[in-house]
């Protein structure tokens, strides 16, 4: 704990010379670097590195640092940068568990390749450098499993209090170690003044749909991989691939990432988008047409697709990290949480109230793949499909 | 003293231009791509045998050359009367509209997607235009021309450019010359002026179709999966971190691009033909009396100039309409207010439009001032004929032949997360690291600009001023540079351009919010759901993007032209 919050105080100090330096052990000032920067404490950093430079060698200030620096320990947490910023789920967590732990300050690092950043580190033998992460979906925790011999994510279900209250159908880690604190539901989005409501995966193949849907590459996309993941569930692993090659047939496009999606169904290049239950929470209220967003649950049924969290095994601070996992599954941080990153609460009970409460749908039947199903297949499975799609 | 630090400056510039392509390219890229080769502590082709023995690989390969080509001759067919009008014609504007040619290289390929959309969609303002005299409509979206027609927005622009600098630089006392032992205008122009466009024109279709055989998001945004190029596919590798096969498929790409920019040069060399200070051609009045206007050519230009209007300035300008507009076709600012909010807003990891700008700038300043130098020692070494120096210079062009997923990856390895000496991990990130990697990225467009510029200008002239007694360095600075001013401007301008658009290794090498770019902070908003999930907040962004960008380039063409003659 000790050594974690020195590093991170110099680290914001070092900023500015570990450009020019470039060189430090461990490997741990780079991230560090960006936790400093992201403390709010701006004026701290500044005036470390202005001390840093000036003094020249970071081992000198590292020394100093120390000794001045002490009494207050940071928790890392490791997220997308969606959890983060004004307003966030992230931001609200970080202000009310700092209001409760007066000695502690919760910082966020949100690299642009999100876990797999800490499988990389790991494989290569560089330091993990963060504390918990927040927002591993179940495809991206048997990925782990397949790329890492050694322990990435630690087994906490049993030591984190409230654990017990998460809905047992969103438990996707049968090791204990991710344990859900939401979830989404992948359904279509659609413009009922273009098409009828599309009742079946059956119907999208009618004449009806034809060009008239929009989904994302399942092989970058979590929302993409969840629909095709969807329709594995419902045609089987021996009849999928005919369906998507009936689909393809009828005119369905698959674009990279869900923004480009979403934005070219708001372009109206296609009336139906691959998409959330919770389109709604966005677009409603006067002057809203709400035409161009229902929700249609294909089979009654909607892609669960939890998100988890784990404690590194690696943590500086584990204590304190399955606290902050216990933290995020009190019920009033579950609604906050739903509320402000517009996903379902993990924990049963929850009712979040507002605007989620009143217009994110649920679907009557959810459905996902278990961890079990997942491990061994699912490359597989995308791989299959990807190929046949561009071959097509 | 003098002589010795003037036999060593050349050969110090190439050392100081090797180390850092080394410290931020070779490393990180080898780091990478040795997996290709290198597999459990021994070499082995399996990996290159089995990418190369997948008939899905081959198709793909193949796919992803064809439309590449394509991509290549509808930018050249694009780019060249562009070219035309800019060197041959005066008239109003026509150094502010060369100056802004370069627009579409730092454009995001997200904001692409979204202006070209609102311009060529299904609902988009073209078919609106064409539904109002009783045509259309077009269905362009998810389909090979829209792709290829994006292309040609990034390089068309690209063929302009390089091409505009060489016409401007056509000898005109040789064109007179011709003239007066009777050769026809047409013949003056066949036998004289296109030799000395070549070297451009061959510059910019090799350049296009390497940057758009590995060309990644805009096919997956405007084309959709089955049009799906290597590019994509190696992606999609390291997302899954397969990245043995991310690195076979990164080191055949690498190969082929590097190869054909080796057979270029060769051929480029064996073109080169020394001259002497040119005088240029005097440019033509684009409008001179009502009659001109029934000049063919100038008929030809005014629909090449709709023809532009609708590709090039379109799509930029419906991604400036986009930001001032919602979902349900209303007039907003609440974009620009969440700008502003983000300048204000004291929550960690928010970041502040104006500190984007200033990082931009200053990164795009700083990556200049690395990459002229390093452009020109480059230039220097490939103009003098000796065996191999045509290799050399392939080879320290491979920043364009290299796909930046693979750099990207390789910087993650060895720079961000640090590599062992001497029992110490060393990293390399932050400010002055993300300067050396856009210098490194953006150098060898000031090589591409200058080394026919240098290869033009007749050895006596250097040899006399040597044999006067003038140092290397001074002739250098005396007799060189100033011969190839334009083409330094013209280097200039795209390696500001591309420091400017740099994302992969920005992001990476960034520390933080403190470090983040124009184009780190657009994709930031991009995922930004506080004004519910649509891209208002970074149009916003691409736009301020657009209006910062269009200044400097004015700035730089004003300030440049200065040296040029």
């Amino acid at each position: 704990m000790q050594r974690r919050n020195f590093l991170t105080r110099t680290g914001a100090g070092l900023a500015g010379l570990t450009a020019l330096a470039g060189c430090t052990e461990d490997g741990t000032t780079a991230d560090n670097a960006e936790n400093g920067d992201t403390t709010g404490s701006n004026t701290d950093a500044a005036t470390d590195a202005d001390t840093t430079t000036e003094a020249g060698t970071n081992t000198a200030t590292e020394g100093t640092t120390t000794g001045t620096v002490a009494d207050l320990s940071t928790l890392t947490v490791a997220t997308y940068t969606s959890f983060t910023g004004e307003d966030t789920a992230g931001n609200w967590l970080k202000s009310a568990f700092e209001a409760e732990h007066s000695d502690v300050t919760v910082e966020f690092e949100t690299p642009e390749n999100g876990v797999n950043r800490y499988i990389q580190r790991k494989s290569q033998g560089a330091s993990v450098d963060a504390d918990l992460f927040v927002g591993l979906n179940t495809g991206e925790l048997v990925r782990v499993d397949e790329q890492l011999d050694d322990a990435l994510f630690a087994t906490t279900s049993d030591q984190v209090a409230g654990s017990d209250t998460v809905k047992s159908s969103l438990q996707f880690d049968p090791d204990g170690r991710a344990i859900p604190y939401d979830t989404g539901y992948i359904s279509l989005v659609y413009d009922e003044d273009e098409v009828a409501e599309p009742a079946t995966f059956d119907s999208l193949l009618e004449p009806a749909y034809e060009d008239a849907l929009i989904t994302q590459n399942a092989q970058q996309s979590d929302p993409g991989r969840a629909f095709l993941l969807w329709t594995i569930h419902n045609k089987g692993t021996d009849g999928y691939l005919d369906y998507w090659s009936d689909l393809v047939d009828n005119g369905t496009q698959i674009l990279s990432d869900w923004s480009t999606a979403y934005n070219a169904y708001s372009n109206e290049e296609a009336p139906m988008v691959v998409s959330y239950s919770t389109d709604q929470v966005y677009y409603h209220g006067e002057g809203v047409d709400m035409s161009r967003h229902q929700v249609g649950f294909l089979n009654d049924q909607g892609y669960a697709n939890p998100e988890g969290m784990a404690q590194f095994a690696d943590a500086d601070n584990p204590d304190l990290a399955r606290e902050f996992l216990s933290f995020m599954l009190r019920p009033e941080s579950q609604a906050e949480i739903a509320v402000r990153n517009v996903q379902f609460p993990a924990v049963s009970g929850v009712e979040p109230g507002g605007d989620f409460g009143e217009y994110a749908l649920e679907p009557p039947e959810p459905v996902t793949f278990s961890y079990d199903e997942l491990a061994g297949n699912v490359g597989g499975w995308i791989d299959a499909w990807a190929r046949q799609i561009a071959s097509s | 003293m003098v002589r010795r630090v003037d036999r060593y400056v050349v050969p110090a510039g190439v050392v100081a231009t090797l180390a850092t392509l080394l410290a931020v390219f070779y490393l990180p890229v080898g780091s990478v791509l040795v997996s290709a080769i290198h597999a459990d502590a021994r070499l082995t082709i399996d990996p290159l045998l089995a990418v190369l023995g997948d008939p899905f690989y081959i198709e793909l390969f193949g796919f992803t050359a064809y439309q590449a080509l394509l991509s290549t001759v509808a930018s050249v067919l694009l780019g060249l009367p562009g070219a035309y009008l800019l060197a041959r014609f005066e008239f109003p504007g026509r150094r502010f509209l060369r100056s802004v040619t370069i627009l579409p290289f730092v454009m995001p390929s997200i904001m692409v997607a979204v202006g070209f959309l609102a311009m060529f969609g299904r609902s988009g303002v073209l078919n609106d235009v064409l539904g109002v005299v009783g045509l259309g409509p077009i269905e362009l979206t998810f389909t090979l021309e829209i792709v290829v027609l994006a292309h040609a927005f990034y390089n068309a622009p690209l063929v302009t450019r390089l091409v505009t600098a060489a016409w401007e630089s056509v000898d005109g006392r040789r064109v007179e010359t011709a003239r007066t032992l009777g050769a026809s205008p047409l013949r003056a122009f066949r036998d004289v002026i296109v030799p000395q466009l070549l070297p451009a024109l061959g510059t910019a279709a090799v350049l296009t179709f390497v940057f758009t055989f590995m060309s990644f998001p805009i096919v997956l945004a405007l084309g959709g999966l089955q049009l799906a190029t290597v590019e994509v596919w190696l992606f999609t590798r390291v997302q899954n971190l397969a990245l043995a096969e991310a690195a076979t498929l990164g080191a055949i790409e690498t190969a082929l691009s590097l190869g054909l920019i080796y057979l270029y040069l060769r051929f480029e060399a064996m073109q080169l033909q020394s001259g002497g200070e040119s005088r240029g051609l005097a440019r033509e009045r684009l409008v001179d009396g009502w009659r001109s206007l029934a000049d063919p050519r100038r008929l030809a230009l005014l629909g090449y100039g709709v023809v532009a209007l609708v590709l090039f300035v379109g799509p930029l300008a419906s991604l400036v309409v986009e930001s001032v507009t919602t979902p349900e076709g209303r007039f907003t600012a609440e974009y620009y207010a969440f700008l502003l909010s983000q300048q204000t807003g004291a929550v960690t990891g928010t970041i502040q439009p104006s500190q984007a700008v200033t990082n931009s700038l200053l990164f795009g300043v700083g990556a200049l001032a690395l990459a002229l130098p390093m452009g020109l020692v480059v230039s220097l070494v490939a103009t003098r004929d000796r065996r191999g120096s045509r290799l050399a210079e392939a080879l320290l062009t491979a920043p364009l032949a290299v796909s930046g997923i693979v750099l990207g990856l390789g910087m993650l390895q060895t720079l961000v997360f640090g590599t062992e000496v001497l029992g110490h991990r060393l990293t390399v990130t932050g400010p002055v690291a993300i300067v050396a990697a856009h210098a490194v990225a953006g150098y060898p467009f000031v090589t591409r600009n200058v080394t026919p510029a240098l290869g033009a200008i007749d050895d006596r002239l250097v040899d006399a001023a040597r044999s006067l007694g003038a140092s290397r360095a001074r002739t250098l600075v005396d007799i060189e540079v100033p011969l190839i001013g334009a083409a330094l401007v013209a280097g200039a301008a795209f390696a500001f351009a591309i420091s400017i658009g740099e994302f992969d290794s920005t992001v990476l090498l960034a520390e933080g919010v403190d470090s983040a770019t124009m184009p780190v902070a657009l994709e930031r908003y991009t995922g930004n759901r506080s004004l519910g999930p649509n891209l208002g907040p970074a149009t916003a962004m691409g736009t301020v993007l657009l209006a910062v960008t269009t200044v400097s380039f004015v700035v730089i063409d004003r300030v440049g032209g200065r040296w040029e003659q």
